[in-house]
């Protein structure tokens, strides 16, 4: 038997299939892939260190650039952990106003989780539309909080402005739009054959491994467990809200996690409308802090975890009594999907169908690197 | 799955219907998309409005914002003069400056498109770059409830005015612990308030002290150039709170409170000198003579004393403070308090002469050969008078030596009825001292409410305790019984005339508006001057005066090298931290004038 | 608030088993326990927790430096998905020595932290196999993310700042300038 001969291939750091700047380093033989590696550490940014030389305040705005696609878990973690440290008590609409953000950031990264993987597929149109119309919730977003991307808005204390006049019945406008839009997705995506055909079957995790291995969000759901921040630890009001968490679709392959994404954006359009029918009218925002350079939070630590569009999103804050964090050690679930799941789940995989596999990971560098 | 899906080939062509529908993305022909109403975008600033305070500059995580002196912007009192710059390479759009900025004058504006091939065009002048983002102003902080400054100062815990009036016990009872961290947390360091304060007390420094929670060092620092800081703490002008920047748009930070919660940690003068614990420096054999122990002669005998001087302070009264003592009244400043300082004064090495006054127990002549220098406090003595008929009936005070008598321990009687007449800081206290001697009291002042120098918060406080205020009234006559005593006070109404110089309204009799106030006591509050009668006529020509005042050069110094001069005798001002900044002046002349101008860089 | 009898369970029986070898246990709060351990003993405290009590999934291991206490605090972050309850193991690692036990068998993403406070902090875990270099690239200094690794003196060393902002000026300095005031050197540390 001759001895097989096996290629590397880099792929990334700069790669249109790449959900960013990282690199997986492939052996491939043919066409399959024999062994994988991910390389990290082509952002240099390095948050969490710059976080210890500035103040509680001046973090959070450093937070949100952790992931660009859903920067609001990352606020929301943040201040609910320091918070949680300090005893700071939210205001009721505050807490409400958290959750529409907080959906609205899941819709449209889902959004954006349309284009990415119908584009790893060849299918570009509905990319094209999804992040068109993901547009119009960043517009929602921009009238909100005074941003498209990265919104700063949600702050230790509660969120920086209050809702402006009219804008509920814009998000409902929108939300309907959404609604509608998802319709044409459908027939573009999932009830294409090629979609089908390239994503069933691809991408295995076994489901008796996931949770051991560190897998959560869509692609733990997929595997037919019912796991969910939002419902194994409801944070805000989620345990005011009604949604239904899938754990019914079990094949727990790129097409079991694009499923779960197409139902659970249909919930996040419901809960945003259960949102802004619950919300308060009037009361407070924000629990004002005292002046930033003199604020100074009492020792102690906290792990939040918030629910992102890509899984549990966990925050470890510790304090040691100064007005600078001690640490903020960010915990994204790239971070365990992104190496260790992917290096895993690649060996034995096509190689035209990394990119697929990655996007249904949700793999994002910028959190692996903080 | 079939082998041929062929709804997986028709459903997506169903994406051929909107081929003819509008796209969403492009407009055409253009139209613009105004950004949001909050959007962050590239920075305005009020040039006129911003006070320079550098609190952007301070919050700026990315260190985007620099302080930079502008032309055409004159510094002044409550306004460094500088502006913020902004390099816009660095900045993120938090907005963080805007939020924190306590004049609301920084905002950002809808304008987000900037283009140059220069790098140099990225740093900004916010408001002078782009004098055109006033109309675009979208990220304001306009609702003080999203400003990240406190604008509300922590109340001060007071007697009630019913319990007030019935003693002369202290009506202010202080901060509590809590409470002065966190109004010493309000401060955003900025440092304006210095430049207001004549004696120029490190003021954002004592306050950090607080708010970490270090009073010893608080107290250090305050008195590093502030000999009497517990009676500035209790009855300071504070100049500096008017120019606080919080104060623009909400309540300054009570840095008179916090001065005095920091001066009463230490209980009595062995405390106090334990934690200030300043260096003397060895005796150096210099002899200073002082006259008058207020708080300019007592400025320079802590000073000088500390810097090695043997210092000897003349002192009239039997009492050291001067007018802090015997012109406040003690539900302001008690007595204890004033001698505990004086007491720690004593500690240091001051020396007092008291009950010795000079031109009569001891000449000028002797004290001027006795020292090597000699520094002149002795503040406004006399008051003036109303000028009208029937003055000097029986029942008729002048303000001054009305409190001087009551500071003095003597119980007057004022009958039920008192009329002040002015509407100054001396006047309140006339009034108020005159409450808690139990009788009804009018103030009766030429101007309008608004116009009286009084300090406000005082004026609220003398209300709180039923004093009436009659404002436009001018008096004409004291009416007298057959004994001579006061029966009542005769004033004509006046109406506000505006000045055609563009000075401040004048008040103008009304013609046949004379009315009579039933009183039993008036007492004249209306400004005091000094008597030099102790000065020997040969010293005139060496020690100038001007109107009642002395002049003296940048050190405090006369004519005459030897001798210096300070307090009411020589400002305008009339209030205890002028005097003590007078002192201090005049401790760097002495110093300069006997040790040299090298002992001065030394501290 | 939801009682805490799930939790008080836990720390019943981590003590049970344990005995000495686990100390400062306490519910933090509603879902979530502390609880301390030695580096010796961390290994069998997790395998317990996973294998026994079913804490199968481990969120994050997180890592802070007490540069004044000389010490590592390793902290893992393990989940029931069933109970609902988080855990928090905390173990301290001498500073001067820092070691600790490689878990990579158990949880297989412990690698990837591990990988990270290796390069980050210094800490070694014998036995763990992994590439060096993870974030970092070419890197002989102090690891990086310890307290005493200065980020802005690195940043002076290594780069250079744009030119034209030289003429900026502090606000306190300025005004104390102007006026003459004397800012006594021991006060300076509460200017702003």
């Amino acid at each position: 038997m001759r001895k097989q001969k096996t290629t590397t291939i880099y792929l990334g750091p700069q790669h249109p299939g790449i959900t960013g700047n990282m690199m997986v380093k492939l052996e491939v033989d043919g066409d399959t892939i024999v062994k994988a590696e991910t390389h990290i550490g082509y952002l240099h940014r390095g948050f969490e260190k710059l976080m210890e030389r500035r103040n509680w305040l001046q973090s959070f705005t450093i937070v949100c650039r952790i992931c660009v696609p859903e920067p609001d878990p990352n606020e929301e973690n943040y201040a609910r952990g320091v918070e949680e440290i300090e005893g700071r008590e939210v205001p009721e609409k505050a807490r409400w106003i958290r959750m529409l953000v907080l959906e609205l950031a899941r819709i449209q990264a889902y959004l954006l989780w349309y284009g990415g993987q119908s584009a790893s597929v060849g299918l570009y149109t509905i990319g094209q539309w999804s992040i068109g119309d993901r547009n119009y919730v960043l517009d929602l977003f921009e009238e909100l909080t005074g941003g498209r991307v990265y919104h700063m808005y949600i702050w230790p204390g509660g969120v920086r402005r209050d809702l402006p006049k009219g804008f509920k019945d814009r998000v409902y406008k929108v939300m309907d739009y959404i609604e509608k839009r998802l319709d044409d997705y459908d027939r573009l995506l999932f009830d294409n054959a090629i979609f089908q055909k390239r994503a069933q079957g691809v991408g295995y995790i076994p489901p008796e491994k996931a949770i051991e291995w560190g897998v959560v969000g869509p692609p733990l759901r997929a595997t037919g467990t019912k796991s969910d921040v939002r419902i194994d630890e409801p944070y805000e009001f989620y345990d005011q809200v009604e949604f239904v968490v899938p754990d019914f679709y079990k094949t727990s392959d790129v097409w079991a996690r694009a499923l779960v994404r197409r139902f659970e954006i249909r919930q996040a359009i419901n809960i945003v409308r259960q949102v802004l029918d619950k919300m308060p009218e009037k009361g407070p925002v924000w629990n004002k802090i005292p002046n930033p350079h003199k604020w100074r939070i009492p020792r102690g630590d906290a792990y939040v975890k918030t629910e992102s569009a890509r899984g549990e999103f966990g925050y470890y804050v510790v304090s040691d009594g100064s007005q600078f964090p001690r640490r903020v050690h960010v915990r994204g679930p790239a971070y365990v999907h992104g190496i260790t799941l992917l290096e895993k789940i690649l060996v034995g995989q096509n190689i035209s169908d990394v990119s697929m596999i990655m996007n249904s990971l949700g793999t994002c560098p910028p959190e692996m690197e903080r | 799955m079939s082998w041929f899906n062929i709804k997986g080939i028709t459903n997506p062509l169903t994406a051929l219907g909107q081929v003819a529908k509008k796209p969403h993305t492009i407009r055409f022909p253009y139209e613009e998309k105004p950004a949001a109403e909050r959007y962050r975008g590239l920075h305005y600033n009020d040039i006129d409005y911003c006070i320079g305070c550098g609190n952007c500059a301070e919050i700026c995580m990315n260190k985007a914002i620099d302080m930079v002196p502008v032309e055409g912007i004159e510094p002044k009192k409550g306004d460094s003069g500088l502006r913020p710059r902004i390099d816009n390479g660095r900045c993120c759009w938090c907005g963080l400056c805007v939020d924190v900025c306590p004049t609301g004058s920084l905002s950002l504006t809808r304008e987000y498109i900037f283009v140059s091939p220069n790098p140099e065009d990225f740093l900004w002048m916010p408001g002078i770059s782009n004098p055109d983002g006033k109309d675009k102003r979208s990220w304001r902080s306009n609702d003080l409830n999203f400003s990240i400054n406190t604008y509300e100062r922590e109340k001060m815990p007071m007697l009630d005015p019913k319990e007030r009036v019935k003693s002369f016990a202290e009506v202010v009872l202080g901060y509590e612990e809590d409470q002065a961290r966190r109004e010493a947390q309000r401060c955003l360091s900025c440092g304006l308030c210095t430049e207001a304060c004549p004696e120029h007390m490190h003021i954002p420094e004592y306050i950090n002290a607080i708010a970490w929670g270090a009073d010893d060092d608080s107290l250090r620092i305050i008195y590093d150039n502030n000999p009497l800081p517990e009676t500035c703490g209790k009855v300071c002008t504070r100049r500096c709170e008017e120019v606080c920047a919080l104060a623009k748009r909400g309540e300054p930070v009570a840095i008179r409170w916090l001065k005095r919660y920091a001066t009463e940690r230490a209980l009595n003068a062995d405390e106090i000198k334990e934690i200030v614990n300043p260096p003397i420096a060895p005796k150096n054999g210099k002899t200073v003579g002082v006259i008058g122990a207020g708080p300019a002669g007592l400025t320079v005998g802590y000073y000088l004393a500390l810097r090695g001087f043997d210092v000897e302070i003349y002192e009239r009264n039997s009492r050291a403070g001067g007018m802090t003592m015997y012109g406040i009244p003690k539900y302001r400043l008690p007595l204890e308090s004033l001698d505990k300082q004086i007491e720690y004064m004593k500690k240091v090495g001051v020396k007092f002469h008291f009950n010795t006054e000079v031109g009569k127990d001891i000449s000028f002549d002797e004290i001027y050969q006795k020292y090597d220098a000699v520094f002149i406090g002795v503040g406004l003595q006399d008051a003036w008078k109303l000028g009208i008929e029937g003055e000097d009936a029986d029942g008729v005070w002048s303000a001054i030596h009305f409190l001087r008598r009551v500071n003095e321990g003597e119980r007057i009687d004022v009958g039920n009825r008192v009329v002040v007449v002015g509407g100054g800081n001396t006047a309140i206290d006339a009034s108020r001292v005159s409450r808690r001697l139990g009788a009804e009291v009018i103030m009766l002042y030429r101007r309008r409410k608004q116009d009286m120098p009084a300090d406000w918060e005082e004026i609220e406080d003398a209300e709180a305790e039923g004093v009436q205020i009659w404002t436009q009234g001018i008096p004409v006559k004291v009416i007298t019984d057959e004994q001579g005593k006061v029966k009542a006070l005769r004033y004509v109404k006046a109406e506000m005339v505006p000045d055609p110089r563009g000075g401040r309204p004048r008040p103008v009799p009304i013609e046949g508006s004379e009315t009579d106030i039933e009183c039993t006591t008036v007492i004249a509050a209306i400004g005091q001057s000094a008597d030099y009668s102790f000065l020997p006529e040969k010293y005139h020509d060496k020690v100038k005066m001007n109107r009642g005042r002395i002049i003296v050069n940048e050190w405090g110094q006369t004519d005459d090298p030897k001798i210096f001069a300070g307090g009411d005798a020589v400002n305008r001002v009339a209030d205890a931290i002028s005097a003590i900044a007078d002192g201090y002046r005049a401790v760097k002349g002495i110093v300069r004038l006997l040790l040299g101008e090298e002992a001065l860089k030394q501290k | 608030m939801a009682d805490l009898q799930k939790e008080n369970l836990l720390l019943e029986v981590l003590k049970n088993h344990f005995n000495d070898k686990i100390f400062d246990l306490k519910v933090q709060r509603h879902q979530r326990v502390h609880l301390r351990t030695t580096t010796e003993q961390i290994e069998a405290v997790l395998l317990y927790l996973k294998e026994k009590l079913g804490y199968k999934h481990l969120s994050h291991i997180s890592c802070v430096d007490w540069i004044e206490e000389n010490r590592f605090e390793l902290v893992y972050i393990l989940w029931h998905p069933e109970d609902k309850i988080n855990v928090l193991v905390k173990v301290d690692v001498d500073r001067l020595n820092p070691v600790a036990p490689n878990i990579d068998y158990i949880w297989p993403q412990a690698n990837t932290y591990e990988r990270e406070m290796r390069e980050m902090f210094g800490i070694q875990f014998p036995g763990l196999v992994g590439r060096k270099e993870l974030i970092l690239e070419d890197w002989d200094d102090l690891p990086p993310m310890r307290r005493d690794f200065d980020t802005l003196q690195y940043v002076m060393e290594n780069f250079e700042f744009r030119s034209g902002r030289e003429d900026a000026q502090n606000v306190r300095e300025t005004i104390a300038k102007r006026t003459g005031e004397e800012i006594p050197e021991f006060a300076k540390k509460y200017s702003r």
